[in-house]
């Protein structure tokens, strides 16, 4: 999706971000570095939920009297609809709010070019792998809190079944905590190859460890001596089968494009005039 | 609308009067350069980065390998330079080092800054933090004094207050300037705190349920 510039304008990227692992926040500021390279943005920051600075204090950090606030999650649900609303104060899509104008765009999770991002991460990780003879596994997280997190996987599935160039046997969802569970790939993949793509914002102990134990190439006590290790071994060959694991699809470099995508949308979709 | 000048023009002010350090930073100019105050005697030791994003790396942890979750804290890395071209970098860096507090303190000293009192954080708070205002006074009290300023770590000034018509109790924590060291604030930026933090948040939970629990005994 194209971009328009907008030399007059901010982006604040908001995270989760944790007071345990800081490998978490770190695509976040990947992210932003990678957009305010391009140049598209008179400044570009994050900002935490977690972490420092937090939403209260982001926007003193701004120059810019306009400010696109993008948050980096993976569905609408808690996070979206509740605290960042309440903690920018925003009273719907654009808010005017101490002496700016704040534009909420959706999470990253929800917009369809995510659909694309997933293949192209699949290309990467398995690329000499024919899809006719592969499944393809996203997984979440699942819990019965939010509906939304589960949902914005299943309409990703939904999305790459219905794509022509979609070659896979098969694409389907599977969750940690909820049927169907990513620990019966096995039996639930009839190819000979698999592909597993964590719907993460970022690596963490699910896409480290959790995940890996479910799949079964790693066990369950201690970390492994570089926690990132379990990204470089593909592939696993287990239970008769190949199976290729990506890293969480938030770490990817192109979620900068997806950013950039939720801003051309808001913009399209409540008619936001370019500068 | 009066356009207001920016951060980084309010900076090069700030310098231009004999401002030349925040936190734990000493700021030097002619070249532009960022270092740890207690590195000042012996500037050709240490690492040179040009680069501002390794600001958030250098800060990330500290000496003893703790994660720093709050950037607040006194607990800066040593031996590190950087040699900067530019007042945004110089901006972009500090701003990595210590996330917001040069806006902070412009808005501080503009008066425009939105000051929340820790009833008023608390009450707000949803979800799992939703009871978190449950704490008593004499809690939250306690809390201060054990979270908040040098000897806790934390390099921030407090500017909240329990509620509108109870201030802190008397401590270091809310005595603290947010400046450190033998810095003036003829000298230094002072590092400001307009709300409690979420880690603060987080620990009153704690604290009401503690209380909650004792009182169910």
């Amino acid at each position: 999706m194209p971009f328009s510039p907008k030399p007059h304008a901010a982006l604040l990227i908001v995270g989760h971000g944790s007071t345990e692992n800081p490998d978490s926040s770190t695509p976040y500021f990947d992210h932003a570095k990678k957009i305010r390279e391009r140049g598209v943005f008179s400044e570009v920051h994050c900002c935490f939920w977690k972490e420092e600075p937090s939403m209260r204090e982001a926007l003193y950090m701004i120059d810019a009297e306009e400010v696109y606030i993008v948050p980096d999650f993976i569905s609408e649900g808690y996070f979206t609809q509740d605290v960042i609303p309440r903690e920018f104060e925003l009273d719907g899509p654009t808010t005017k709010r101490h002496g700016k104008t704040l534009h909420y765009c959706g999470p990253v999770g929800i917009h369809p070019s995510m659909t694309s991002l997933i293949l192209q991460r699949t290309s990467e990780v398995a690329p000499e792998v024919p899809p006719e003879e592969t499944t393809l596994f996203i997984v979440g997280h699942g819990t019965g809190l939010n509906k939304n997190s589960t949902k914005a996987i299943k309409d990703q599935v939904e999305l790459i079944r219905s794509l022509p160039e979609n070659k896979f046997a098969s694409v389907q969802d599977t969750y940690m905590e909820e049927p169907p569970f990513i620990a019966d790939w096995s039996t639930l993949a009839d190819t000979p190859n698999v592909i597993v793509v964590p719907f993460f914002i970022a690596d963490g102990l699910h896409s480290y460890q959790d995940i890996p134990v479910m799949l079964g190439f790693e066990k369950e006590e201690g970390l492994a001596a570089s926690q990132k290790d379990v990204f470089r071994n593909n592939p696993y060959h287990l239970n008769n089968k190949t199976l290729y694991y990506s890293a969480a699809i938030g770490t990817d470099p192109m979620m900068a494009n997806v950013i950039l995508d939720q801003i051309s949308t808001f913009d399209a979709t409540h008619a936001i005039a370019h500068h | 609308m009066l356009l207001m000048p920016s951060l980084t023009t309010r900076l090069t002010q700030a310098l231009a009067s004999g401002i030349h350090q925040i936190g734990q930073i000493r700021i030097l100019q002619n070249p532009l350069r960022l270092h740890h105050i207690d590195d000042a005697d012996d500037l050709d030791s240490l690492e040179v980065h040009t680069d501002p994003d390794d600001a958030r790396e250098i800060g990330l942890y500290s000496p003893d390998g703790t994660y720093r979750f709050t950037k607040g804290e006194l607990s800066l890395k040593r031996g590190w330079i950087f040699e900067l071209q530019t007042m945004d970098e110089l901006r972009r860096t500090i701003d990595l080092f210590y996330p917001a507090s040069l806006g902070l303190w412009k808005a501080q000293e503009d008066g425009t800054i939105q000051i929340q009192n820790l009833r008023e954080k608390l009450g707000r708070q949803t979800g799992m933090y939703r009871h978190a205002n449950t704490v008593s006074d004499s809690g939250a009290q306690e809390l201060v004094k054990s979270l908040c300023g040098p000897s806790n770590k934390c390099v921030k000034k407090i500017l909240w207050h329990l509620d509108s018509d109870l201030p802190l109790d008397d401590s270091e924590a809310s005595r603290f300037n947010g400046i450190v060291g033998q810095a003036t604030q003829e000298t230094a930026i002072p590092m400001v705190c307009q709300e409690a933090c979420n880690f603060f948040v987080a620990q009153a939970r704690k604290k009401s349920k503690e209380e909650f629990d004792a009182r169910e005994l």
